[in-house]
């Protein structure tokens, strides 16, 4: 896609990477941010670590385990929840540290076994190993959260202004809450060899909270959002290879000092402040 | 058939070891007012939830707007307006007035429609009913109270429903607005709707025969027709009795009969 822009491949495959699993990422975190399920996006992230060691293990592929064991924790979290007469996010902190436990179990055992894998890739990403295939899976699930947005506009903006009032107007609340347990599953688990385990949960969150400083509305903010992910993923990008610096740890830290940067200027917050 | 038909319905919330609902029947036709009153933790929200199918019926049969409401919970709110107890919208709330109202629409559109004409026009004439037109852009978290009160009836005017409930609904409201909201009701009435209120505050109820149910520990203990002026007096006496019933099946020790 930007092979006549960039023509080191390397560098190419990280930027389109990077693009994607931003825009991917960022709506979700729009959705997450709004309707207090932020531990959604830690349990997640964790379930696919867990997943990827599991494949390793079993000696499969690793990004498919990733993607079943997430599927498998995000179709977990409404039953457990209901059985369990758990909160949701007491289930996500319990399968969080199911997850964790599984992942260390496993990679210990390995290392145990002299079958020790290195778990850095998992934990922190690693841009420069991409395949084109890893690249278009990617492309798909950004279409998806796309798709899914503009399709269920109406009742996700329901669903962010407050769950139970948009199930007593009608509105198929379950139905549409499961699609972004497994859309946010597949998304975590395509990311993980690009930005990590441990990483994942920024992209989730924290585009999401700048747009969040500066937009009134939610069409603004699913719009500001990936913008501000793509700007800064791809500033990290050029960064990262011009001056060998770790990619996915640096576009972590500068949306991080965006974050802070848009607390101070936000113009939102002063009309608030104001008005008070 | 009554527009709500309730037979024996026991209801349970998730996790709760004991029957919150127990074996209550109640059937109300279309322009009743009904005054649903009783002590805290009588049941009278649950019974309300159970109404629209928010929470779940164990036992019974329940039949709203000739729904069954376990199997058609779903259609079943559509049709039933529910202004809910306790809410709370933070100041960053990203939604104004306007669009909140038009969420009570939602329901009844298809997937990925868009509004239409008639969405707008119902929307704009819940918010004039409400007296919000010039707060109808102002952002919901930054409202008052009593605003977001009223913001959250006309959600659900909006939606036009075949039968209206509300839940502790003049709690946030002045003397004014009280009245403003009782008119809108008695309005509601009229046209051949039923009314369901859960309330503490008696003061404004419309001069129309109400019928009053008192409820305590999950069943209604009293039900018929009266006037403004009897209904807190009836609910005091009514909850006295209970007490008092309670006090002697516990000196006597046929509490469970």
């Amino acid at each position: 896609m930007l092979e006549p822009w960039i023509t080191n491949n390397v560098v190419c495959h990280a930027t389109e990477a990077m693009i994607f699993v931003s825009i991917a990422c960022s709506i979700l975190g729009v959705i997450i941010s709004r309707t207090s399920l932020s531990s959604i996006g830690i349990t997640m992230s964790h379930a696919a670590f867990a997943g990827a060691a599991l494949g390793m293990f079993l000696g499969a592929s690793a990004q498919a385990a990733a993607i079943v064991f997430s599927l498998a924790v995000a179709a977990l979290i409404g039953p457990v929840s209901d059985k369990a007469k758990m909160a949701a996010d007491a289930t996500l902190g319990v399968l969080f540290a199911m997850s964790m436990a599984v992942a260390v179990f496993l990679i210990s055992y390995m290392q145990y076994l002299g079958t020790g894998i290195s778990s850095t890739a998992l934990l922190f990403g690693d841009v420069v190993s991409l395949y084109r295939e890893e690249i278009y899976a990617l492309a798909a699930v950004s279409a998806l959260t796309i798709a899914f947005v503009l399709i269920f506009f109406k009742e996700i903006s329901a669903i962010m202004f407050n769950m139970k009032i948009a199930e007593a107007a009608g509105i198929r609340v379950r139905p549409v809450y499961y699609i972004l347990l497994f859309i946010i599953a597949i998304s975590v688990a395509l990311s993980l060899n690009i930005v990590g385990g441990l990483l994942i949960f920024v992209l989730l969150v924290t585009p999401a909270s700048i747009a969040g400083q500066f937009c009134f509305n939610v069409r603004s903010m699913f719009i500001a959002a990936p913008l501000v992910a793509l700007s800064v993923s791809i500033l990290g990008v050029w960064a990262g290879f011009k001056y060998t610096l770790p990619v996915a740890p640096l576009v972590a830290l500068l949306l991080t000092a965006a974050f802070a940067l848009s607390v101070m200027l936000s113009f939102k917050r002063r009309i608030n402040t104001k008005a008070e | 058939m009554s527009i709500i038909d309730l037979e024996g319905i026991y209801t349970a919330y998730e996790g709760g070891s004991k029957a919150v609902i127990r074996d209550l029947s109640l059937s109300v036709d279309g322009g009743e007012y009904v005054v649903i009153g009783g002590p805290n933790s009588a049941g009278k929200t649950t019974l309300l939830e159970s109404i629209n199918g928010l929470v779940k019926i164990t036992h019974g049969r329940a039949n709203v707007c000739g729904l069954d409401v376990c199997r058609q919970g779903n259609e079943v709110r559509r049709r039933v307006g529910y202004v809910i107890q306790n809410f709370y919208f933070d100041p960053f709330t990203p939604f104004t007035v306007e669009q909140v109202v038009m969420m009570g629409r939602f329901g009844r559109m298809g997937i990925a429609a868009q509004p239409s004409k008639a969405d707008q026009k119902a929307v704009c004439r819940a918010i004039s009913m409400v007296g919000m037109e010039d707060l109808a852009h102002k952002f919901i978290g930054t409202c008052s109270g009593g605003q977001q009160q009223k913001a959250m009836i006309a959600h659900n005017i909006a939606k036009d429903p075949e039968v209206m409930m509300l839940d502790e609904p003049f709690s946030n409201l002045d003397f004014h607005a009280r009245k403003y909201l009782q008119d809108i009701l008695k309005e509601i009435c009229r046209s051949g709707k039923p009314v369901l209120i859960v309330s503490h505050a008696f003061d404004g109820l419309p001069d129309i025969p109400i019928r009053l149910a008192v409820m305590n520990q999950g069943r209604i203990t009293f039900d018929e027709n009266c006037w403004a002026d009897e209904v807190e007096d009836i609910i005091r006496n009514q909850c006295r009795a209970s007490t008092e019933g309670r006090a002697f099946r516990e000196a006597t020790g046929v509490l469970n009969a």
